[in-house]
């Protein structure tokens, strides 16, 4: 009879209680234990000397500053750098992840092509570079037959890119976020620069969407000024606030959550805007009497109600509240940071104008932009308020000629993208597609040529002013690593190609680029790289105006009576550029992902209506696709909407990530904001099979 | 059962008000102890997460609805329950600071610690841990790794209390009274909300020492008398009264 080790421990638990008391079973319980551990192969660690080393993560959604461990030379831990007014220490999920992530199965080894057959071959750099320059130079100076677009709008990086495509002739874009709505936002109330927060000088932080705490601006220094305005068995000294239709982290963390509509962020804030002109609120714009008019006239409290869900006396109480605090902001923002357009953020800055805290400490603060490094290259907040969207959609509607080169730096259109279906195709729909993504993504996985950037620990990198901190900064790091595979920052690639074409960017390195930015921005490079943040106290002069021409086109009430959609995104389940990290699969909840089938939530009241109960296998079907999910019932959601999770359905990357769950992109319909011609998808409608 | 005294008591203070639940501290825990990662993670009875976040509602319908989340290491409790049921003594309490040790090459895999945890802060290796690729080079050196078939748990990240007093012996200080802030397990260390306190509770300059004191500070499952080292605190009563298993029409 084979003993194995089911049978040993019925032996040893049976014998145990008699046999207590002599020597020898201990002596020959250590010899089984040993015996029963057998391990087909034990993974070595590593010994050597732990360094630690100041960097720049680039993993998570927004910069965050970061102490590396490493050990012989090999990063294995990491912690928020609280030196660096970036993300003033604690670290996000993904980040948290950023070492394990350096070695993750999904990385791309080296420079590959795509054969005739659709397979990748691996080719040197020289002939990579050969063939990218090729392709370029066939399209050099001709309009529409070349596009740039970059997932980081916090690094030089892109500003090389944007230089570079400007030496072209040819079009740069960053991937959708919250900051391109603000961007327009300011744009439309006569600003300039970039709108900031300063959340940690404030009394009463009221985010209307925005979930600060989880996908919104600078999650990691957002959660960090939350914790330092109530210390651990201290008074709170600043109260917050969440408005938003699903009880996410922010919602959670807040004092108070206020159920509001998806995608009626910007009537709720003008719902406010009604009490406070009421209530004798006023500020010094031109367009003044035009904003009161319009917000008396119709956005009544009766009228708000019904579109947002929030009753005019509970609504009067807020605006009450902000009113009677000394400090208080209002930070609009779309819950799944991505797809809200200008008027919430314009919306919002009407409020901050009604009670005075536009430039004022623990106000909304108008930032300035740091100098450029590359003169070539658009100033910020131009290259932001591009619509990358729109574009792909008149490519995918056939309206506008699909580009014969497409560059994704950084970024991976072909899963992130809302109405994913159709405009992940007109991606596909360029010429040459070319990669230079780190890990084999969805993007990668379509190109026709993939460049490997190393990640953030093995090359230089930098980070402006994330949006929506309250100062503009700039931070950088120095490698910490050196590269494990045969990758190239995508810098070096670019900046080669360039003087090849004949377009002088005036550098000839990354890390040259880098420290030029640091030398115009009035930084010290050696501070920067050793952790510390550089940071400008400075703000814009000139006054903004309520944009009340804007807002009056831009803010439709809804029809009310559908399904509405409320995707939510959380760090642990990846960014638009990163997929689910390998170490927080265990992370993510069974009522999000229940092996490979997503949870999406709706409320008793709803599932009710719906004819759904828990566990339910249902069909989701909106204007771009349909996902095929389970009901989870959570009361945390509002009446008549379904909260869904953002980041799952990965048909690429590796078995942590791929095929889990459905892409809820797909649902997300692409409409066009009047006034701005932004384009919007934070009002998606479902139906339900 | 008697318990044994400590001249210091490392104990963990977590303010649930604070947590967002962003998961930060169970993927920092995973890295500096070397928990391998799965590639199903929705079968919770066979993942390994010494450090698991709980989300905790107060049961109301919509729109009254509240949500907190509740950080749960290893409760290095006073009483362990997990101790004297285990056969091999793979498991003890003898260490200066109160920390519940596992020893994993002395562990037969039993599992009766795990019945007995009423924390569910012990996890049992149902898999051969795997690191594809390269990714065994991101080993923590701290941790040993452990293979399938053994029980682990949080250990407060002890390694880290073995280096933190090696530097004050190295600096020329009681290696036994180690200022505060000075040993900080890995999961504290990631909390971007500083949730997470820790120190000695019984030395006074440790801000926990006064912390445990605050008159919201509550351990959960107070009542079955396990005496943990982790403390929570929360302002909400509902957050409160569900650590004691409390049901609405409980009389106290
Ligand atoms: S929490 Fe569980 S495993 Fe930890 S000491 Fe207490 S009984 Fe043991
Ligand atoms: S104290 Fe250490 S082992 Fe315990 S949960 Fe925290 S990180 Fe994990």
């Amino acid at each position: 009879m084979g003993i194995d080790r089911r049978t040993f421990i019925q032996l040893v638990t049976g014998g145990v209680v008699g046999s207590l008391f002599t020597p020898v079973i201990w002596k020959s319980l250590d010899d089984a234990a040993i015996w029963s551990q057998n391990w087909s192969w034990i993974p070595r660690l590593k010994y050597g000397a732990i360094t630690e080393q100041a960097s720049v993560a680039k993993f998570g959604a927004a910069p965050c500053a970061e102490i590396v461990k490493s050990v012989g030379g090999s990063p294995y831990l990491t912690r928020g750098n609280a030196e660096n007014e970036m993300s003033k220490g604690g670290v996000d999920p993904v980040s948290a992840s950023g070492p394990q992530l350096m070695y993750s199965p999904s990385r791309v080894n080296g420079p590959m092509k795509k054969t005739a057959e659709g397979k990748y071959e691996s080719i040197s750099w020289e002939d990579a570079e050969k063939l990218l320059s090729e392709k370029l130079a066939a399209v050099k100076g001709q309009k529409g037959k070349l596009a740039v677009v970059s997932g980081d709008s916090t690094g030089t990086a892109t500003e090389v890119l944007s230089g570079f495509a400007a030496g072209m002739g040819a079009e740069c874009y960053l991937m959708p976020s919250d900051e391109q709505g603000a961007a327009a936002a300011l744009a439309s109330m006569g600003g300039k620069g970039q709108i900031g927060y300063d959340l940690e000088n404030s009394d009463f932080v009221l985010f209307v969407g925005a979930d600060a705490m989880d996908s919104w601006g600078p999650v990691v220094r957002n959660q960090c000024v939350y914790s330092a305005s109530r210390p651990t068995g201290e008074e709170i000294k600043t109260t917050y606030v969440y408005a938003g239709p699903f009880l996410n982290c922010t919602a959670a963390a807040a004092d108070k959550w206020v159920p509001v509509a998806p995608g009626t962020g910007a009537i709720f804030c003008l719902g406010l805007a009604y009490h406070m002109l009421k209530a004798g609120a006023s500020a010094s714009a031109s367009d003044f009497a035009d904003f009161k008019t319009l917000v008396m006239s119709r956005f009544s409290p009766d009228k708000v109600e019904k579109a947002t869900g929030v009753a005019g006396a509970e609504m009067a109480a807020i605006a009450k509240r902000i009113m009677k605090s000394s400090a208080p902001v209002v930070v609009a923002g779309s819950e799944f940071a991505q797809g809200a357009g200008a008027a919430d953020v314009i919306a919002a800055a009407a409020v901050n104008m009604l009670l005075g805290r536009v430039n004022k400490d623990g106000g909304m603060k108008i930032l300035p932009e740091l100098p450029k490094a590359v003169d070539a290259a658009e100033g910020h907040s131009e290259l932001v308020a591009k619509d990358f969207v729109g574009y792909l959609a008149g490519i995918a509607a056939g309206k506008v000629a699909a580009p014969e080169v497409m560059m994704a730096y950084e970024a991976n259109p072909v899963y992130a993208l809302p109405q994913n279906t159709a405009l992940a195709q007109a991606v596909e729909k360029s010429g040459f597609l070319v990669s230079f993504s780190t890990f084999m993504d969805e993007t990668a996985s379509k190109a026709d040529l993939i460049m490997p950037n190393p990640t953030c620990y093995e090359r230089f990198e930098d980070a402006q002013t994330p949006y929506g901190v309250g100062a503009a900064m700039l931070a950088a790091s120095a490698p910490v690593a050196e590269p494990l595979y045969n990758s190239k920052p995508t810098v070096d690639v670019v900046l080669g190609v360039a003087s090849g074409l004949g377009i002088d960017l005036g550098y000839e390195s990354a890390d040259a680029v880098y420290q030029a930015k640091a030398e115009k921005a009035g930084a010290d490079w050696d501070s920067l790289v050793e952790g510390a943040a550089y940071v400008s106290d400075s703000t814009e002069s000139g006054s903004i105006k309520f944009a009340a021409s804007v807002l009056s086109k831009a803010v439709a009430m809804p029809k009310g009576g559908e399904i509405a959609l409320a995707p939510y995104s959380k760090l642990i389940f990846g960014t638009p550029t990163v997929a689910i990290p390998p170490m927080n699969v265990v992370v993510i909840s069974k009522y999000e992902l229940l092996g490979k089938d997503l949870m999406v939530q709706v409320n008793s009241k709803t599932a009710k209506k719906l004819g759904v109960s828990e566990g339910s296998k249902v069909k989701l079907a909106g204007a771009g696709g349909e996902c095929a999910v389970r009901i989870h019932i959570n009361e945390g959601v509002m009446n008549d909407v379904i909260a869904a999770p953002l980041g799952f359905g990965h048909t690429a990357w590796d078995a942590y990530s791929s095929g889990k769950g459905e892409n809820i992109s797909k649902l997300l319909t692409v409409g066009t904001e009047s006034g701005t011609g932004l384009s919007v998808w934070t009002s998606s409608f479902v139906s339900i099979a | 059962m008697q318990q044994m005294e400590f001249d210091t008591k490392w104990t963990m203070v977590v303010d649930v008000d604070k947590c967002t639940g962003c998961g930060a501290c169970m993927v920092s825990c995973q890295a500096e102890n070397n928990i391998a990662p799965m590639e199903e993670g929705s079968n919770k009875l066979k993942t390994l997460t010494w450090m698991l976040v709980y989300e905790l509602n107060n049961g109301k319908e919509f729109p009254n609805r509240e949500v907190a989340y509740l950080p749960r290491p290893c409760m290095q409790c006073g009483h362990p329950a997990c101790v004297p049921v285990c056969p091999v003594v793979a498991t003890t309490k003898d260490e200066e600071g109160g920390i519940v040790s596992q020893i994993y090459p002395r562990c037969i895999g039993c599992r009766y610690c795990m019945a007995a945890c009423p924390y569910h802060a012990r996890y049992f290796g149902w898999l051969d841990p795997v690191w594809p690729g390269g990714m065994d080079k991101a080993l923590s050196p701290s941790t040993s790794t452990r293979p399938r078939g053994v029980v682990e748990k949080c250990n407060f990240c002890h390694t880290r209390l073995m280096d933190a007093r090696a530097r004050a012996r190295s600096e020329g200080l009681d290696p036994n009274k180690l200022p505060d802030g000075w040993y900080q397990p890995a999961c504290l260390e990631a909390c971007p909300t500083g949730a997470i306190s820790f120190g000695d509770v019984k030395n006074p300059e440790h801000k926990v020492h006064e912390l445990v004191k605050n008159p919201n500070a509550f351990r959960i499952l107070e009542s079955i008398g396990m005496d943990p080292q982790v403390y929570y605190i929360s302002r909400r009563d509902w957050v409160r009264e569900q650590s004691d298993n409390h049901v609405a029409e409980d009389k106290h």
